[in-house]
């Protein structure tokens, strides 16, 4: 609930958390959507937010390891 | 016979005057199908559609990751909430992924449950659910009390892990 609040939105959460916990891979659209259990169009959104502020960039390979720790 | 005929086509071009077509050759009744050309769908099976990943340039991408992956994935408080609208449930343990802790991947488990009965459909839902809540797969086990008791009475290898190590019990009606 914490965060939920923190972030403003389930959906947004649900992002951060599936994203960080599946880090060096990729996702589609529709993939994060299925996974979510959240509306195509709220995800989608999410998504280009992310995009704009820098957190999120394009991939292009499945499971593409963009972090070499 | 011959008034009958008369009648007949009597009713014919009164028909025709009505409907102001010819009858002469009926209307097909179904249209002929017409060969759909199926487009395909935009990115369908998600084969050429773009991912997305985080970016480790990212300002704060060092602590946002502590802050969400150091956070309890799922509310405790909902998890049991749900757990008792799936059935007869008298055991609920969560570990692994639940519990926050450096390596989940050590512990066999992330959910135990032990009950008389679960509505698979509502159990499926609920997987659903937590999966979507704590962004990754949910590892769960559930056992008959049967089952569990004797498996507790023999000191099976799997259970003993289960509740010697970091665990919490959210539904606890077997007194163990």
């Amino acid at each position: 609930m914490v965060l939920e609040t923190l972030f403003g939105s389930r959906a947004r959460l649900r992002l951060l958390k599936f994203l960080f916990r599946n880090y060096p891979n990729g996702y589609t659209v529709s993939e994060i959507t299925k996974h979510l259990q959240e509306d195509r169009n709220i995800v989608k959104k999410e998504i280009e937010n992310f995009i704009q502020i820098g957190l999120l960039v394009r991939g292009s390979k499945a499971g593409k390891k963009i972090i070499e720790q | 016979m011959n008034s009958k005929m008369v009648k007949a086509k009597h009713k014919k071009t009164k028909v025709k005057k009505r409907k102001r077509v010819s009858l002469a050759r009926p209307r097909r009744k179904t249209k002929r199908p017409t060969r759909r050309v199926t487009k395909p769908a935009k990115h369908a099976s998600g084969v050429g559609a773009p991912r997305y990943v985080l970016n480790r340039d990212f300002q704060f991408i060092q602590e946002l990751r502590d802050l969400i992956l150091k956070s309890s994935p799922a509310e405790k408080s909902e998890i049991a909430e749900r757990l008792q609208r799936i059935g007869r449930v008298k055991l609920a343990v969560i570990s692994g992924i639940f519990l926050n802790k450096e390596n989940p991947e050590t512990l066999a488990t992330d959910l135990f449950i032990v009950a008389d009965y679960i509505d698979r459909r509502k159990f499926q839902v609920f997987i659903k659910y937590l999966e979507a809540e704590t962004g990754g797969e949910v590892r769960f086990v559930i056992m008959e009390k049967e089952e569990f008791q004797y498996r507790l009475s023999m000191f099976d290898r799997f259970v003993r892990v289960l509740l010697e190590g970091p665990h919490e019990k959210l539904i606890n009606r077997l007194g163990v």
